[in-house]
């Protein structure tokens, strides 16, 4: 059953990334002038501002930064409160907002191992697979 | 959308510092329309963005003793819409020979205004804020804030994270708290304090929204709007105006009230990167960048500044200001308001009208309002000791922009 999710931001380069979710892989774009990764999707490099960049593979591992928990009902109940929130470290560099699978802000440690996953959701844009981080 | 809009800041230079002054200031109401509109009595319309507007101007007007013929120019800002240039001033009964529309939020319009002084386009401005969101019923968060189009000049943290579920500017504090937590081993409680002491400010403000001052357990059992943040560490929502009126500043010398010298001012944005900079860096960088420009400018230092205004929209973003401007050392912000330095016998006296968080969400318009009356020194019961420069900080989740102020005379 694919969870209905608020809306993902569409468009050129963001559809990309979701094309890659679809097939199970975390992949940043690069930027092919100064090497860093970049996310969200970007027309041109923000630390640059080179314009050409590659879709550039994620391990997937990463180690967790910080957390939420939302108690406050930001979506007219489309997602059950409440529910949490973590930006991960992935081995890359750049940091990646995401939802935890499988554990909960409870148990919640300062840099604890992480890797994706992907779950199936759905917004208005269709089904789509979402990329969450399971502890490790 | 133009809350974010890209108002050109005139250069952080020392040619531009003291050239105009603050000489008027005006308030509405916060307290009483904030409770008129929980509980309307029968027949009650909320005021209008003019009808606050004019009130704030009219105050301002009669606070700085000019009279109404002397205004030669205006300008309108407006969170979420107000009258055009031509408008407001025949509403207010003005012909400027400046008038533009000015951006909205602070700090931008007043530099602008401080750089069209110096440059000899008018020589006594009245600035004009005004903000209803409260009554137009503005949503802070969730699937409203877009990007493309629409959402024009939106930061992308406020609408990509969707999917997610991450939404809204508390979660932006909330993550920041979250980490500083871990990094330094908070405990939750010990944030309380922050928004604790704002709220024994506005205790002494009879124009505060909120007035009651609560215990660490009253924080801790108010509701969490996003864990671990609770309910009082978010600002308020409410409406009003505030209208500041400006002169050239060797025009004000012999006025009722001491002039108010605009010294200095400064901005920096993050480029890229804004989870790290943000969440691991406090906005430390930028608030690092536009604080030096700003005491530049102003020939002054931390060490000179003796009342402090922060942009309190969360309470930990207080304290990445306070850390991130040099006043505390980093990861001792909240101890440093535990240990009292944030009360008006501290080290630094911080928003002492009660902030974003209990007196007025203003967008930083009010916090110049108090810093006016403090370096004036007539704040009354939560007056600043002695107090002679200011410093005056309006800070987003991704940019900073502090105004340095000194007492003219
Ligand atoms: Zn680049």
């Amino acid at each position: 059953m694919a969870e209905k999710r608020p809306p993902r931001t569409l468009g050129p380069g963001h559809d990309q990334f979701w094309e890659w979710c679809g097939k199970g892989e975390l992949r940043l774009q690069k930027c092919t002038g100064c090497g860093a990764l970049i996310w969200p999707a970007a027309a041109a490099c923000e630390r640059c501002g080179d314009g050409e960049m590659d879709w550039q593979a994620m391990t997937g591992r990463g180690k967790l930064v910080s957390w939420c928990s939302f108690h406050q009902d930001y979506y007219g109940g489309m997602l059950p409160l409440p529910y949490d929130c973590i930006l991960v470290e992935l081995v890359e560099g750049p940091l990646f907002l995401s939802n935890p699978s499988g554990f909960g802000c409870e148990d919640i440690e300062p840099g604890m191992a992480v890797a994706v996953r992907f779950i199936d959701c759905e917004d208005d844009g269709g089904a789509y697979r979402l990329p969450v981080f399971a502890r490790v | 959308m133009a809350e974010y809009g890209a108002l050109v800041m005139p250069p952080s230079i020392p040619e531009l510092s003291r050239k105009a002054a603050i000489v008027g200031v005006g308030e509405t109401d916060y307290h009483d329309d904030y409770r008129a509109q929980r509980k309307p009595p029968p027949g009650y319309e909320p005021p209008t963005t003019e009808a606050l507007a004019s009130l704030a101007f009219e105050r301002a007007l009669a606070d700085s003793g000019l009279k109404r013929g002397e205004i030669d120019g205006l300008t309108g800002s407006f969170t979420y819409g107000g009258p055009p240039p031509a408008e407001l001033a025949a509403l207010l009964g003005v012909k400027p020979r400046y008038n533009i529309a000015n951006g909205n939020i602070m700090a931008g319009p007043l530099p602008v205004v401080c750089a069209a002084i110096a440059e000899g386009k008018a020589d006594i401005v009245a600035m004009v804020y005004a903000v209803n969101s409260r009554s137009v019923g503005r949503v802070f968060g969730g699937a409203t804030h877009l990007g493309g189009a629409e959402g024009y000049g939106t930061p992308p943290s406020y609408y990509y994270y969707h999917p997610w579920g991450w939404s809204s500017q508390a979660a932006h504090w909330a993550m920041i708290f979250a980490h500083y937590q871990m990094k330094y081993g908070l405990r939750e409680e010990d944030l309380g304090a922050v928004a604790q002491q704002v709220r024994v400010h506005a205790s002494r403000n009879p124009n505060a929204v909120m007035q009651t001052p609560f215990t660490i357990e009253e924080y801790m059992s108010s509701r969490y709007i996003v864990r671990p943040l609770h309910l009082l560490d978010i600002c308020l929502v409410n409406d009003g105006a505030v209208c500041l009126i400006v002169r050239r500043a060797d025009m004000a010398r012999d006025m009722v009230k001491t002039p108010v010298d605009v010294a200095g001012w400064g901005e920096a944005r993050i480029k890229h990167s804004k989870f790290d900079v943000m969440v691991r860096q406090q906005l430390r960088p930028q608030l690092e960048e536009a604080g030096g420009q700003a005491f530049a400018m102003a020939g002054l230092g931390q060490a000179d500044i003796g009342h402090f205004e922060g942009y309190d929209a969360g309470s930990m973003h207080l304290i990445n200001q306070i850390e991130g401007y040099g006043f505390a050392k980093p990861g001792e912000g909240v101890a440093f308001c535990q240990a009292g330095e944030m009360d008006l016998t501290g080290r630094l006296p911080t928003n002492t009208e009660g902030g974003n968080l209990s007196c007025s969400y203003m967008h930083g318009w009010s916090q110049v309002a108090e810093t006016v009356r403090q370096l004036r020194h007539e704040a009354g019961s939560r007056q600043v000791a002695g107090v002679r420069n200011a410093m005056t900080s309006l800070a987003q989740t991704d940019q900073a922009h502090p105004l340095v102020f000194a007492r003219g005379d």
